[in-house]
């Protein structure tokens, strides 16, 4: 679920990737400094994207600093030195994470169920912490967990209501950036960030959920239940190209929002992420490249 | 039930001069801040809603060019048989009420459907964010209605995006295929002159 907001880094300049990099290496150690060690392996770069909104609205200039890290112990990094602007990611964070986990709990896919139960003890702190900071947040997050079970448990058809939980979460996070009135725009902006997740999400697990007969919406769509062990190309075809179509829908829409939110700090950044980024993502979902890169980025965390 | 040019007391003919005169006019007489300890509080609310929602209703169809069609359906389609009023729920979607305007939607029978209702049912989906329900709806009104340009300019919009528009984009074009795609021009060009000239003919004379 996790991974699918980033920039583009062909397309940076230098100064900027090393901003993002401070700030998602801020990030990793406020998550250090306010939830202990093992949470830290869990960030991503959407909350490193939350957290350069967050930093943008409120108008929070970047002090960093060289500074070394255990990710990198060998070369000192570009790292945010204060935890102001990044509070509020860290603690979404945690709470997103920590429903995750506890979702894997009820996969039928055993090294995820274990891999969940491994990890779950080291969650429950941090979710409680920042669950009482945030409580409005955590209690809308649990809703919409809920509403999500039902939702694959009544296996609803349409790929608008299945979108909604996973939607709805991220209008609740990005609409508590800022109180003024551009939230509505913000909250607007969330929902189809989240959109753009879910349906990504959706279409990267498409075969493998067939394969093992989990449910998927786009299988419900395609009406595709007789679980042989591929889809037939042409039907994934189809089911690719309706993807296509329903993620032009929700970047456009969502370039129109992000136009009147007026961004100025940490712009070049951010217009990265939105028109870059994510169509990257979406292009290496597409072409089913994008979990081999996350799994190579992880074997590169842990040969460091 | 209300004819937008009935609310703000102009004729259909009135010139944008006259209407934005008429309109500040009634702001200024429903002004809630004047019947803030009033008994006639709401009333007046209700006054604004209608003549905000009337107002906005001209000038965008005006700006949209859905102008003379749309305005004429308010009139005599507005009180449809099937006993809902289209207007009323363009005034609740303009003021963001979604979930009423959806419910009220949801009562006509599917056969009593026409173009209206399917362009209402594609704006509400649209405000909700549910993309792939509002094309779907607002396709099925263009169908219905190919004439009307108001159905025409929505479904347009979303048929930019569905092929990767993205509002406000400074690396231009379609993201990072596009630049690839002008490389891919230049380079099969370049090589097609070289073929060219190895044949004997030239396709770029200047190299």
């Amino acid at each position: 679920m996790f991974g699918y907001i980033r920039a583009f880094k062909p397309y940076m300049r230098v100064c900027e990737y090393d901003t993002y990099s401070a700030v998602y290496c801020g990030l990793c150690k406020e998550i250090g400094r306010e939830f202990g060690f093992v949470p830290r392996f869990s960030l991503s770069y959407d909350f490193t994207f939350l957290a350069l909104m967050d930093m943008s609205l409120n108008e929070i200039k970047m002090c960093a600093e060289k500074q070394r890290c255990i990710a990198h112990p060998l070369k000192k990094r570009f790292c945010l030195c204060c935890s102001k602007g990044v509070g509020y990611s860290a603690s979404a964070a945690m709470l997103l994470v920590y429903h995750k986990l506890k979702d894997d709990l009820q996969d039928k896919d055993i090294k995820s169920k274990i891999r969940a139960l491994a990890l779950l003890p080291f969650f429950k702190g941090p979710y409680k912490k920042s669950r009482i900071k945030y409580p409005e947040l955590a209690n809308n997050i649990e809703k919409q967990m809920i509403l999500q079970r039902k939702i694959e448990q009544d296996k609803c058809a349409g790929i608008d209501m299945a979108c909604e939980p996973t939607a709805a979460i991220m209008q609740e996070i990005f609409g508590a950036l800022s109180s003024e009135r551009d939230k509505k725009d913000l909250m607007r902006f969330g929902y189809l960030l989240g959109r753009f997740i879910y349906i990504c999400d959706a279409f990267d697990d498409v075969k493998e959920d067939y394969k093992k007969g989990n449910y998927n919406p786009l299988l419900f769509i395609f009406e595709l239940n007789d679980s042989k062990c591929e889809i037939p190309v042409e039907r994934f075809d189809k089911i690719k190209d309706y993807v296509t179509d329903s993620i032009n829908f929700t970047l456009g829409e969502l370039a129109e929002t992000y136009v009147k939110l007026n961004i100025e700090m940490y712009k070049p950044i951010i217009d990265n992420v939105i028109y870059l980024g994510l169509k990257n993502v979406f292009d290496l979902v597409k072409s089913e490249k994008f979990k081999r890169k996350l799994r190579e980025e992880k074997d590169n965390e842990r040969s460091v | 039930m209300n004819d937008p040019y009935k609310v703000l007391g102009v004729s259909p003919n009135a010139t944008e001069e006259e209407i934005k005169t008429a309109y500040k006019e009634l702001v200024k007489k429903y002004h809630p801040d004047k019947y803030q300890d009033s008994p006639l509080k709401d009333v007046a609310e209700e006054k604004m809603a209608e003549v905000n929602a009337a107002y906005d209703n001209i000038i965008n169809s005006r700006r949209t060019g859905g102008f003379s069609s749309s305005s004429s359906g308010y009139s005599s389609n507005g009180q449809d048989y099937s006993g809902i009023n289209y207007y009323d729920v363009r005034r609740l979607i303009q003021t963001g009420d979604i979930t009423r305007a959806d419910s009220l939607l949801d009562s006509v029978p599917s056969n009593a459907r026409n173009a209206e209702w399917f362009f209402l049912k594609g704006s509400v989906c649209y405000t909700r964010g549910w993309l792939n329900e509002a094309y779907q709806n607002f396709s099925t009104a263009v169908s219905m209605a190919p004439a009307n340009m108001e159905y025409r300019s929505a479904l347009n919009q979303m048929n930019q995006q569905r092929n990767g528009y993205m509002r406000g984009n400074p690396m231009g074009g379609y993201g990072n295929n596009d630049v690839n795609r002008q490389m891919d021009c230049c380079t099969s060009l370049c090589c097609a002159d070289c073929c060219c000239e190895m044949m004997g003919g030239d396709l770029i004379p200047c190299c």
